[in-house]
């Protein structure tokens, strides 16, 4: 660690490698093809030479002197008999060799338009930051010289140039050797090169065409040793071999005066070698093979696409000091908080800096060794490493530890092992949005598993059925500072997609509320201070005594957890929610929510109140106190909601879909009547006296008309069921406060399934003219497309089940398709928006200087901070102000 | 807005492009008043360049002055900028009857704005009452706060209203965004996130239950990749307030937009015997499309190069068609030239339908789209008729407009999907994509490949290609975005990356 320097690079210059340089920066000419000797030493001149560097441990670097882990690796550099182009080039080469004169080199434009052409160039250079538009800009003077007949400069008659993909040129007829081709682009001068791009200052057109080649450092191409001690080499000391080989043959050849067939045989075959090491996909090249038939993984490959080295190793790196395992609830934590297990906290550190102050408490702490505990046997934090200042690290073992301790001097750095507080980062992936990835403080328990408030898996969109999550340990005081002030999950209550809460209560939080306030009941004393011991440091509710006893309603325990000076006032989603016109639509002491200074007066909580996305008293109250009093309540909130569901206790069962016999013969009539009014629309339609909608045809029309149909009677089926099914139905309680579930999905247990669909329509599928063999062939009644009449609660009958089965699958299908499209459309996205920021005055530019906004948002306002979108949100200010007057 | 516009040789053009800003004498009189702004077309189809004078005079001896003629001069006018334009055709001036002799003073028709009043004037007395007082105790609030607020604080007694409004301003500025926060990624995650949680179902109903668009994530990913056509375009034309609420209005409207080829009600046989064409009308079409044997000859007779005449077979009156010259060549083009013939219709439109909205106002639907030759039609109101095809409204009316498009189009399609996202996580995305002049699209084609780092370009995709590009021209990599400085390994310049905290020792 080099503390006290901080070194930035400001910029990256890209340029061409010149033979020369090459050369220069080669350690070694490397001209053996071969690897290592009979006893595994590597052979001098060869592809391992010691000068390129050290993979094995043992050895020193012939040029450095480093041994393995210190020795970055050298180039070497192969002397090719011959030329050969270079792949990756091909189009350049070409538009040079078509744009230049074959005899002289210039570039075929009268010297005026190249002056037009470099003014054009410094107009765009001075204008434009765009990458592309030189090219652009070029083309039409690029086209303009190849297409002229004649040089003007020297008057030479121009031969059309062909290309032969991949790597072959033509003049007409004649083959342009790589030589040839490189004369030519010898003579080109510098200052015709801007025309194509091309920067004389880093760059030559006849680089392009290769006579030396770089010979990459062992430490790129590391060879690995198999358990049989066989050795296996990288594909790219391969390649390398391969390419050392041709040209070794074809230089001989060439010396000892071999015909000029079997010369340019071997020139092709070096020309190949030397493509496919640099990139082993062109078009047109058979890919060369490793000897068990797969292609080999050559330069280009090793950079390209998701698991090449860009993104996977540069723009994504893995890391030490980080955990991952199996997650579980743990309602009794704080949402702030996560739970790690013993077995991982001990392998997790954060390093100390020993100095004067704690030099005695580390030297204590190194004491106890690596697994220390306290006399209850609990866990206590050890040290794993001791770090010297020099780097040395050594490791603290029971035996060594009071040695170890003696040692510590001021300005080493200790190893700590993970405890409580601590702040660590906690991550479930695919990681989405900035809530995938939240700032958790450390609680210590026993078990194997990470665990959480259950309030905290929206966000991460986890659930327990086998999700692993990620735990990194922060390892620096400015990453924890911003993790506390920014990343911790109270910061992050408030979504910046919708400037609402998305931390809140779920499933049993929202029912186990729900009948706590729902109509208000009345609770005995010892119930409520059973449920109240749940919720640290609670307000006492104000009893109500009935019959010389004291009792508690539902809302005054509520309100218990409520902060003093809130006010709000909402409906709840019971009524809200509801389709037709709800029960307590009249009742305003059931669906409206008032909260007057911390006191629920009148409403029923349920989603719309507590829950995640909607949360209106969360969000209330984080606007108003802050994220910690925000935080504070959720974890009040979850704790009473536990408390008061499992002392009451709430399940549901499959009799609670029980409906009264005439009400099962009630809908099995209902959909007895659709079946016979699809079959008259059918037959209307068969005597063609359907009459089609406008912009359908005749088949169309009779679809949308049976879909309709089957629509409405699911509908009606789901009336009839649910109104036998009430409040006081479990299942319903869970779907009507927005806990779980949906209306429809209970009538779908108790009334009918209904109409299955694949793509918006009718199943219509499997045979020709019917969908099942069961089925007359142009069937299209409701039975033979895929109606399904059946209750789940009754059971499907086997056709049914095949056709509900189709529908499944096209959901399953569905899902699979999203996820990969949305992905894609994320990872654009962000790659487009990423560089984008607000400056000092509220401005939106991008790295380069362009501003895209002149305000944020048109009004400067943080999404996260906004009310739903709104900029301010009124009627809460006034309420508040009004009720504070009052007071 | 007054422009002049006179026609003048490609020469002369030339010259002035060469010269500009500089003096240039014309052969006629000096207009009455001067505008600013002109045009010159080179021949009588379009205007092709744009001006602006700064100055005009009658002729005086002078130096230095470009002539339009040799001699007969009369009016000497500062030329500041010539511009070359994309050309704009004659028909888009008001011209007077005789056309453009030697110059006119007109108006651009397309560029006429009718000018609405200032926001002050859509301000109630109330709401400026309540301005005032605000402005008394040092508080600038916006109007729709104000205007909100307004409603809000009618009963509220003088004290509450101070505080209110004290509050009101605190919060405000309490909501401004962080500067250097990363709002980009932001956007990017509130647009992203929601989409795992689309339906990829294609189509669903829009206005009309019986026509489709495409909707959910596919449409969203439309939008982002800017593509030329939209995979299912369609239109929503409102009428002009008189018309709106007939019904008779509305169904001229619809014929005039509906698109009916010759191939929808005819058959077209190709007789290379005779070297004709013949058109055999299908009755039941023609009937269904309101289409008569009149339209039929109306639209051939626009036709340039044939005769015409009419056969009486038994079955049908059919029409026969020959070309000028007897060829195959000829024949072949005439059929070719039938069978994309418009009788009657807007080019594009395939389908339209008229919907009754709540308002009680006729609301037109249509299948395809074509804004321009829509807008043509009289009755429709330019000002609220849409169409969901981003580039044609690009290419009509603006990148503004392209830009008000992008973002209308994907709040529209979240919107349906039942996904909360704040506007100006959408509002940042359409001004990126469009802030350039041109609709952009995300990805490698548009805003991504367009970065100004090899590094982060390479990293997105098509990696060796550009840095094999970078290689040859030299290219510096200034490491100032987020990609390329995780490449690299330093911190990234956004949030609390941008800001550095330097101690300095002493006093």
């Amino acid at each position: 660690m080099n503390e006290g320097i901080s070194k930035r690079i400001f910029s990256i210059n890209f340029a061409l490698l010149s033979p020369e340089e090459i050369r220069k920066m080669s350690q070694i000419k490397v001209i053996t093809a071969d690897t290592y000797d009979d006893d595994g030493y590597p052979i001098e001149r060869g592809l391992m030479d010691l000068h390129l560097g050290v993979i094995e441990p043992g050895l020193k670097c012939a040029t450095c002197g480093g041994k393995v882990d210190e020795c970055p690796g050298h180039f070497g550099h192969i002397e090719l008999a011959m030329p050969v182009v270079h792949v990756g080039f091909i189009k350049e080469i070409k538009t040079f060799l078509d744009a230049a004169c074959g005899a002289c080199g210039h570039v075929k434009l009268v010297p005026e338009r190249l002056n037009e052409f470099n003014a054009k160039i410094k107009e765009i250079e001075a204008t434009s930051n765009d990458p592309d538009a030189l090219t652009v800009a070029s083309k039409k003077y690029i086209e303009e010289a190849s297409s002229a007949p004649i040089c003007p400069y020297c008057g030479a008659h121009q031969k059309k140039v062909f290309l032969d993909k991949p790597t072959t040129f033509r003049e007409e007829q004649i083959k342009i050797t790589p030589k040839e081709i490189r004369e030519r682009l010898e003579k080109i001068p510098n200052e015709d090169l801007f025309l194509f791009g091309m920067n004389y200052e880093v760059a030559r057109p006849e680089w392009m065409v290769l006579t030396v080649l770089p010979v990459p450092p062992i430490n790129v191409r590391p060879s690995i040793t198999l358990e049989t001690g066989e050795r296996s080499e990288d594909d790219l000391t391969h390649k390398l071999v391969d390419i050392i080989r041709i040209s070794q043959r074809l230089r001989e050849s060439r010396d000892n005066g071999s015909p000029q067939l079997i010369i340019e045989d071997l020139w092709d075959l070096l020309q190949f070698h030397v493509t496919t090491y640099f990139d082993n996909q062109t078009a047109g090249i058979p890919p060369a093979r490793h000897r068990s038939g797969r292609a080999l993984k050559t330069l280009a490959q090793r950079l390209k696409g998701k698991e090449g080295r860009f993104r996977s190793n540069l723009s994504g790196k893995r890391v030490n000091f980080s955990a991952r395992t199996v997650i579980s609830p743990e309602p009794f934590l704080s949402i702030n908080e996560v739970g790690v297990p013993e077995k991982a906290a001990r392998e997790l550190t954060v390093p100390v800096m020993v100095n004067i102050f704690n030099l005695e408490n580390i030297r204590e702490i190194v004491t106890h060794g690596p697994e220390p505990r306290d006399e209850l046997g609990r866990y206590v934090p050890g040290v794993n490493y001791i770090i010297r200042p020099d780097g040395r690290r050594m490791k603290v073992t029971a035996q060594n530890a009071e040695e170890s301790a003696k040692r510590i001097e001021v300005g080493w750095t200790v190893e700590r092992q993970l405890m409580e507080g601590d702040i660590v980062l906690f991550n479930r992936q695919p990681s989405l949005h900035r809530m995938s990835m939240m700032g958790h403080t450390v609680r210590i328990l026993s078990g194997q598993t990470f665990r959480f408030n259950l309030a905290v898996c929206t966000p991460y969109n986890a659930d327990f059925d086998g999700d692993e999550m990620n735990l990194h340990i922060l390892q620096k005081e400015e990453a924890r500072a911003e993790a506390r002030i920014i990343m911790k999950v109270q910061e992050q209550i408030m979504s910046p997609r919708f400037g609402g809460p998305i931390i809140g209560g779920i499933h049993d939080h929202i029912t186990s509320l729900f009948l706590l306030t729902h109509l208000n009941p009345l609770f005995t004393e010892e119930e409520t201070m059973h449920i109240l011991s749940y919720v640290p440091d609670p307000r006492m509710p104000e009893p109500v005594i009935v019959g010389g006893k004291k009792f508690y309603h539902g809302r005054s325990i509520f309100s218990s957890i409520l902060p003093e000076g809130l006010n709000v006032k909402f409906r709840s989603k019971l009524c809200s929610g509801a389709k037709d016109r709800c029960e307590y639509e009249d009742a305003p002491e059931d669906k409206d929510v008032l909260i007057i200074d911390g006191k629920m007066n009148t409403g029923t909580i349920d989603e719309a109140a507590i829950g995640p996305f909607s949360g209106i008293i969360i969000d209330k109250i984080f606007r108003k106190f802050g994220p910690a009093e925000g935080a504070n309540f959720i974890d009040r909130m979850t704790r009473l909601a536990v408390g008061f569901i499992s002392s009451r206790g709430f399940s549901t069962g499959i009799a609670d879909y029980d409906i009264p016999e005439n009400a099962v013969a009630q809908i099995s009539d209902i959909s007895e009547e659709v079946v016979q009014k699809i079959n008259k629309v059918i037959e209307s339609y068969n005597q063609g006296l359907l009459e089609s909608m406008p912009g359908r045809s005749l088949e169309e029309t009779l679809e949308m008309e049976i879909l309709g149909l089957t629509g409405q009677v699911r509908d009606e089926s789901g009336k009839i069921a649910s109104a036998y099914l009430g409040l006081n139905n479990p299942s319903v309680i869970m779907a009507r406060s927005g806990a779980r579930a949906k209306m429809l999905n209970i009538s779908e247990v108790a009334g009918m399934v209904g109409q299955q669909s694949v793509r918006g329509g009718r199943i219509n599928r499997g045979y020709s003219g019917r969908t099942l063999p069961h089925f007359q062939k142009g069937d299209v009644g409701a039975y033979a497309r895929g109606f399904v009449q059946s209750s789940y609660k009754k059971g499907l009958e086997p056709l049914e089940y095949f056709f509900h089965s189709i529908g499944g699958r096209e959901g399953l299908v569905d899902i699979a398709v999203r996820t990969s499209r949305s992905g894609y459309m994320q990872r654009r996205l962000i790659n487009a928006f990423e560089d984008l920021k607000v400056d000092e005055k509220r401005r939106v530019e991008d790295t380069v200087g362009s501003i895209i906004q002149f305000k944020y948002g048109e009004d400067g306002v943080d999404p996260t901070k906004s009310d739903h979108g709104k900029t301010v949100d009124m009627d809460f200010i006034i309420m508040d102000e009004e009720n504070e007057v009052k007071q | 807005m007054n422009v002049i516009l006179w026609k003048d040789s490609k020469k002369n053009v030339e010259m002035l492009v060469s010269s500009a800003p500089c003096l240039y004498a014309v052969d006629f009189d000096l207009p009455e008043e001067v505008p600013k702004e002109g045009y010159i077309a080179s021949d009588m189809k379009a205007a092709r360049y744009r001006i602006a004078i700064s100055s005009a005079e009658p002729l005086k001896k002078q130096k230095n002055v470009l002539k339009k003629k040799k001699e007969g001069l009369k009016a000497v006018f500062k030329i500041d900028l010539i511009q070359e334009i994309s050309p704009i055709p004659l028909s888009e001036f008001s011209l007077p009857d005789e056309g453009l002799k030697t110059f006119v003073i007109t108006e651009r028709l397309s560029m006429k704005i009718t000018e609405k009043d200032a926001l002050e004037s859509f301000i109630t007395e109330e709401e400026n009452k309540l301005k005032e007082k605000a402005k008394q105790i040092g508080i600038e609030l916006p109007y729709s706060v104000i205007r909100e607020l307004t409603t809000r604080v009618r009963n509220l007694p003088e004290k509450e209203i101070k505080i209110v409004l004290k509050r009101v301003e605190e919060a405000i500025l309490r909501k401004q965004i962080d500067p250097y926060e990363a709002v980009g990624i932001i956007a990017a995650q509130s647009i992203g996130e929601p989409g795992t949680q689309m339906t990829m179902r294609t189509f669903h109903f829009a206005g009309v239950r019986e026509m489709n668009v495409t909707l959910g994530l596919p449409r969203l990913i439309e939008i982002v990749d800017a593509r030329r056509t939209p995979s299912t375009p369609s239109m929503t034309i409102y009428l002009k307030p008189e018309f709106q609420s007939s019904r008779e209005a509305v169904e001229s409207v619809i014929k005039l937009v509906e698109n009916t080829a010759l191939l929808d009600v005819c058959d077209i046989e190709t007789d290379t015997v005779n070297m004709s064409v013949s058109i055999v009308p299908i009755k039941n079409r023609m009937a269904e499309r309101q289409i008569t044997q009149e339209d039929l000859l109306n639209s051939l007779s626009k036709l340039k190069g044939k005769s015409l005449n009419i056969e009486d077979t038994k079955k049908s009156q059919a029409i026969v068609v020959k070309p000028m010259q007897e060829s195959f060549k000829r024949l072949y083009q005439l059929q070719e030239q039938l069978k994309s013939l418009t009788i009657k219709g807007v080019p594009g439109i395939k389908r339209a339908m008229a919907r009754l909205e709540p308002s009680k106002d006729w609301v037109i639907y249509t299948q395809g789209s074509n804004l321009r030759g829509v807008l043509d039609i009289d009755e429709i109101d330019t000002n609220r008729t849409y169409t969901n095809d981003i580039s044609e409204i690009y290419e009509v009316l603006g990148v503004e407009a392209a830009r008000n498009a992008v973002f209308q189009e994907a709040l529209r399609t979240l919107q349906e999907q039942g996904l909360e996202v704040d506007q100006r996580h959408l509002m940042l995305v359409s001004d990126m994509m469009t802030f350039t002049g041109q609709v952009r699209a995300v990805g490698r084609q548009g805003i991504s490949g367009k970065k100004s780092s090899v590094l982060a370009r390479a990293a997105f995709e098509i990696t060796t290609k550009h840095l094999l590009h970078a290689g040859i021209s030299g290219e510096i990599d200034p490491l100032t975005g987020v990609a390329e400085n995780i490449i690299v390994g330093q911190p990234i310049t956004l949030g609390t990356g941008s800001v550095n905290l330097v101690y300095r020792k002493g006093n």
